[in-house]
């Protein structure tokens, strides 16, 4: 585990080294969250309502806190990353070095996102309190308490995001395969609470990763109960548990495959 | 003139058609980027399922008319995608000093850059768009105003892009902010008008150009009006040839990076 600790730092201070241009990302980020302010703003007719048991203050929060885990963490770039090396033919030089080719993609993500999701936090926090007004009943345990639902929940995207990148092994663009992933967790995740959707489809999209990257850590931070709590922390390793296992799978076929032509 | 510009057009067209067959040498690879980009974009018909279930209209907008703006913004964005692909990536050419291959072209330098590139995936978004006119509001006129709107609103969309990425010319990280305004842009593009007010509706029409690129378009779809078309109309050829003067005053700035490289 050294050797990905090392990675991590590695990355932590190129990234750190980059923090001006992550302030200029900060202007799309406003946007996203500006439109949704006022769509929400237009949907709530009466400040004090109820949509699916969400505050117009909590529906907005929730969706401020998904898109900071969107932007924040960004795994496209990671994702975008192994893809081409695959599809350049650059894995070849990666994987006789000696550590763990997909290990060593999540270890320099987490580097990335680690300075650039406080940023964004930051940025959402002040950008929100001065928009929308404080959260109502967010106490800072509460966010000491859904922090690990919080890693995890990035961790967990990484590791599927990564998967569909080592699609590129069998075909050459797997980019299409991102963007379908995308806008479920997107439309799906992102935008609405899982308990706006029928409730005959809510089990269903419990068992998909919008409910461990997107939904459990949004919902704590906005509406924080320990038996949720516990309860998303498992299935969020449930998930990790399966993703790494899939990822471990699908690395070692799509290794075997590769053939090294020269150059 | 009037056969140097022919001959442009021309030039360009040709740019354009040998890109797309460049990309076609994988075909499968081609029908699966314009295939999943447009389930990609239906993915947010749930969004407007979901929104429209909670109230009937959102900013003025049913259904019908979210699927016309939507069409409109994916079919814009689109076009500018297939013909002008590399003006969104103005920037990186003119910071890494990538320019000097087409500068010494006898064409239009300008032209000769933004069609060199065309974007598989936005045949999907432009088919996407047709389709979704096609489905939920067809009429044989309103088709016809949708192609010729799709034309101005990829003419605004490109100069937009041309505009802020000309600013690298002068400033240095020009390049971030100017990706930053046209994903605004877009962002703004597929959400009614109704939901902004005040100062941010100002900002739709007369800064970030998306109220004549898409609002009003829509507008005049819904109910005709021939001073709204002119005005877009106008509005488009002007803002392009605004682009253009502003991307030759820049261009006077340009230093080479003697970069080496050979464009297949």
């Amino acid at each position: 585990m050294k050797k990905y600790a090392t990675i991590y730092r590695a990355v932590l201070m190129e990234t750190l080294q980059y923090a001006a241009n992550v302030l200029m990302g900060f202007i799309s980020f406003f946007i996203i969250i500006f439109v949704f302010i006022c769509l929400w703003n237009y949907m709530y007719d009466e400040p004090a309502s109820l949509i699916a048991g969400y505050t117009k203050e909590q529906m907005i929060w929730y969706v401020i806190i998904t898109e900071t885990l969107w932007f924040g963490a960004r795994p496209a770039v990671m994702a975008r990353q192994a893809a081409s090396d695959i599809r350049s033919g650059n894995i070849a030089y990666q994987v006789n070095k000696p550590y763990y080719y997909p290990l060593y993609i999540l270890s320099r993500f987490t580097g990335e996102w680690s300075i650039q999701l406080p940023m964004y936090a930051a940025f959402a926090a002040l950008a929100g309190g001065i928009l929308v007004g404080s959260l109502p009943g967010f106490h800072p345990v509460t966010f000491l308490a859904a922090l690990p639902c919080v890693v995890l929940g990035i961790t967990i995207n990484g590791v599927f995001k990564l998967n569909i990148s080592l699609i590129s092994f069998w075909i050459e663009d797997s980019t299409p395969f991102q963007w379908l992933y995308d806008k479920l967790i997107l439309v799906v995740g992102t935008l609405f609470p899982i308990e706006i959707f029928p409730k005959a489809l809510q089990p269903f999209f419990k068992l998909t990763p919008i409910y461990t990257v997107c939904y459990g850590p949004a919902k704590l931070l906005v509406d924080f109960s320990t038996e949720k709590c516990l309860e998303i922390l498992l299935a969020q390793l449930v998930y990790l548990a399966a993703g790494c296992a899939l990822m471990a799978f699908v690395y070692g076929k799509g290794v075997r495959k590769l053939h090294v032509n020269g150059g | 003139m009037l056969t140097a510009v022919k001959n442009q057009i021309r030039v360009c067209l040709l740019s354009v058609k040998y890109n797309i067959m460049r990309e076609m040498l994988n075909k499968v690879t081609f029908l699966t980027n314009i295939g999943f980009m447009m389930l990609n974009n239906a993915a947010f018909i749930i969004q407007w399922i979901i929104l429209l279930h909670i109230r009937k209209e959102v900013g003025g907008y049913a259904m019908r008319d979210v699927m016309l703006l939507w069409g409109l913004a994916a079919s814009c964005f689109g076009l500018s995608h297939i013909f002008f692909a590399r003006a969104f990536s103005l920037p990186e050419l003119i910071i890494n000093g990538k320019l000097d291959s087409w500068l010494v072209q006898p064409k239009n330098v300008l032209f000769s850059v933004i069609t060199s590139s065309t974007d598989t995936s936005a045949i999907g978004d432009f088919l996407y768009g047709i389709l979704l006119i096609c489905i939920f509001c067809f009429s044989f006129g309103r088709l016809l105003l949708f192609l010729f709107f799709t034309v101005t609103g990829a003419m605004i969309l490109t100069a937009y892009a041309i505009l802020l990425g000309s600013l690298s010319f002068w400033f240095v990280r020009a390049d971030i902010f100017g990706n930053n305004m046209v994903n605004s842009m877009i962002s703004f593009a597929t959400y009614p008008d109704g939901i902004f007010k005040g100062t941010a509706r100002l900002l739709l029409y007369y800064v970030i150009p998306v109220g004549i690129e898409i609002y009003l378009p829509v507008q005049i779809m819904r109910s005709f009006d021939v001073i709204g078309l002119l005005f877009v109309t106008g509005y488009a050829v002007l803002l392009f040839a605004a682009a253009t003067a502003f991307f030759y005053r820049g261009l006077k700035r340009y230093t080479s990076s003697n970069l080496m490289a050979a464009r297949m």
